[in-house]
């Protein structure tokens, strides 16, 4: 069978191996030092691999993410920092754990149930993609549209201290995006009659630039944070361990994946509703949580790299990204001349079941890789952030000049960063730009092809939201999302509640 | 990362952020107008009337967050504008606009060395070592593994 062929290709193939094992190992890495970060290596690695075939390249990127997500419960159980986001809600019980001098149970516990959990994300992408992508041909630029609003709308609200600061950072992206000759007309837009500006502000500049530079500059001010050693002798998890929270970690891990299916959310926002939902559902811990208990290490890594498979739903379905991860692993399918989107399934099926059993590979390798290495592991770690600011500086200059050998990209590149800097100081979240770089361009000829399509008739524009029934069904989940971030949601839900009684 | 306490220069920065978008909003008016409903500027202008909407709410959410106890400008360029900031800040920019003309490998090694001695601390010779070690290794990664010709320069054609 021609999908049993695709699934295996990074299986049977040397050179793809290597790299989809390199890439996990360096993930682990990338997730656990805090201060680099998997979007930060994504966007320098896609450069990089510009020239590399697609599947390589995939197969690298697709390592280094699902050791990231992982890689970043490593510091948040010994050091208490989380090395990813997505490894917040591990630090809530897995610290307690190290102090008690079980880090190295810990480590065994996360690691494990994070394959488990990746292996349920990627069930489900190979299930579900197919289906959803089968359906989404029904899709409507009305519903794309509304797609791409749910996305940034759900990034601003769910991460971040502020919905406007949330929102704020999604329209400049999307203001970012509009940047250069629009598609439909070939009009200028903000183009100052420049050439340069023509052709868009240069995407990879600005990812580098928001997330590797502007993190370099951020870290400038924690450098002089002590190191804290610690001691692990071995990682074995219990297998009665693994047996007891067997479901719970099934819990989490489809938390995990809805939430990493939803356009704009990942991993850190699915570890922390398991977390929540692990707190919620236990009825009696052995532990209490936030004082070392297993259950909150399991669900949020779980869920996780749950959230990895699921993420890719909506990327290699829809061209709509699942996270900040993916929306950056889009640019890399545009930069190789590849659409992602419905058709992508029907055109090029090989490169779906590729990256489903490439995301498998990873995962094995993840096994591996987690449950050996410590001592290694705990030397790099401690390297000094005098010198690992330098170093991302460098590779985030050479990432973005070596594309076209422009000048001006780093001059992006840096102003980029200079203005990501003061955003994150100020509290403001740089995934969102990206998500609105990306899907701004998309929402743009979706809303002018719906218009087009209702004949620039305003009403007849706003009926054919609620009369076709996959746009009803968007129209009404966006608009109760955009409520419950008003002040009316409270003595909304408190009505609807008192209206059951 | 700011919490609940104003940061010092967080006033400016959000007046910067409704000043940039009344902006935004009037060059996104400029493309087409209220000419119609599926013009280009159309989405533009959704856009960037966004941005001015939601930076006015987070004006209005910093004027009203207590203020942190230091003096703000003195804070200002202790904490965000700091020292060491201005002076990476100074050696990224130098860096960039050398890497043209001398190539990767010089300003790469040169940026290198004085950022990891400034930063670090431990001495020229100890910074030295670091540059060669890391320079290397990032050279056959990048050469070899990724393929990735390292951009020469227009003064000093290098060796890569």
């Amino acid at each position: 069978m021609e999908t049993l062929a695709n699934l295996s290709i990074s299986w049977v193939d040397p050179w793809l191996m290597f790299l989809t094992a390199a890439g996990t190992l360096a993930g682990i890495y990338v997730g656990a030092i805090p201060g680099l970060s998997v979007t930060m290596a994504t966007s320098i690695l896609i450069s990089f691999t510009f020239k590399w075939p697609v599947n390589d390249a995939l197969a690298l990127i697709a390592g280094v993410f699902i050791g990231g997500v992982y890689g970043g419960s490593r510091t948040a159980i010994l050091l208490n920092i989380p090395g990813a986001p997505s490894a917040i809600a591990t630090a809530f019980d897995g610290y307690p754990l190290a102090k008690r001098g079980e880090a190295g149970e810990a480590i065994g516990l996360t690691t494990v149930m994070s394959v488990f959990g990746g292996f349920i994300g990627i069930l489900a992408l190979a299930l579900f993609a197919p289906i959803i992508s089968n359906f989404a041909i029904q899709f409507n630029s009305r519903d794309y549209l509304l797609l791409g609003l749910i996305g940034i709308l759900l990034v601003g609200t769910l991460s971040g201290e502020s919905f406007a600061k949330g929102a704020f950072a999604g329209a400049v992206g999307v203001l970012i995006g509009m940047v250069g000759l629009d598609p439909m007309t070939a009009e200028g837009r903000f183009t100052y009659g420049s050439i340069t500006l023509m052709g868009g502000i240069p995407y990879v500049a600005a990812m580098i630039g928001f997330f590797g530079v502007a993190e370099a500059l951020v870290q400038l001010r924690n450098m002089d944070l002590p190191a804290i050693k610690q001691k692990i002798d071995r990682i074995t998890p219990r297998f009665s361990d693994v047996r007891k929270y067997f479901w719970l970690a099934m819990r989490a891990s489809g938390i995990g994946t809805i939430i990493g299916a939803l356009p704009g959310t990942g991993g850190d926002i699915a570890a922390l509703l398991a977390y929540d939902d692990a707190k919620r559902t236990t009825r009696n811990p052995d532990v209490p949580f936030g004082e070392g208990a297993k259950e909150g290490l399991v669900a949020p890594e779980a869920a996780n790299n749950a959230a990895v498979g699921g993420s890719f739903i909506p990327m290699l379905t829809l061209g709509i990204p699942g996270d900040a991860v993916t929306a950056v692993i889009i640019g890399a399918l545009f930069i190789h001349g590849l659409k992602p989107g419905p058709l992508l399934l029907i055109e090029t099926p090989h490169l779906f079941w590729f990256t489903v059993g490439n995301l498998a590979l990873a995962n094995i390798f993840l096994l591996i890789f987690g449950l050996t290495g410590i001592r290694v592991f705990t030397k790099i770690v401690e390297c000094p952030k005098a010198v690992l600011i330098p170093l991302i500086i460098v590779l985030s200059a050479v990432g973005t000049y070596a594309i076209q050998n422009n000048p001006s990209h780093v001059y992006w590149m840096l102003g980029f960063g200079v203005v990501g800097y003061f955003l994150k100081i100020y509290g403001f979240q740089v995934g969102p730009i990206i998500l609105g770089v990306i899907l701004g361009p998309m929402m743009d000829s979706n809303y002018r092809r719906a218009m087009i399509g209702a004949r620039g008739d305003v009403s007849v524009f706003l009926w054919d939201f609620v009369s076709h029934p996959i746009s009803l069904v968007l129209s009404v989940a966006f608009i109760l999302m955009l409520l419950s971030q008003t002040p009316l949601w409270k003595p909304l839900t408190g009505w609807l509640r008192r209206a059951e009684n | 990362m700011s919490g609940t306490k104003r940061q010092p220069g967080e006033i400016a920065f959000s007046i910067l952020l409704v000043l940039f978008s009344v902006t935004a909003f009037w060059q996104a008016f400029q493309i087409s107008g209220f000419r119609g409903l599926s013009e280009p500027g159309v989405f533009p202008m959704l856009a960037t009337a966004a941005m001015l909407l939601s930076s006015m709410v987070v004006l209005r959410e910093a004027i009203g967050k207590m203020p942190s106890i230091q003096s703000p400008e003195i804070t200002f360029f202790k904490d965000i504008a700091s020292f060491r900031l201005l002076v990476m800040f100074g050696l990224i920019t130098a860096y960039v606009a050398a890497m043209p003309l001398v190539g990767f490998l010089i300003s790469s090694a040169a940026f290198l060395f004085a950022s990891i001695w400034f930063l670090w601390r431990k001495g020229p010779l100890a910074s030295a070592l670091l540059t060669a070690v890391s320079l290397t290794v990032v050279y056959l990664i990048f050469r070899i593994l990724f393929q990735v010709v390292l951009p020469g320069g227009t003064l000093v054609k290098g060796f890569v």
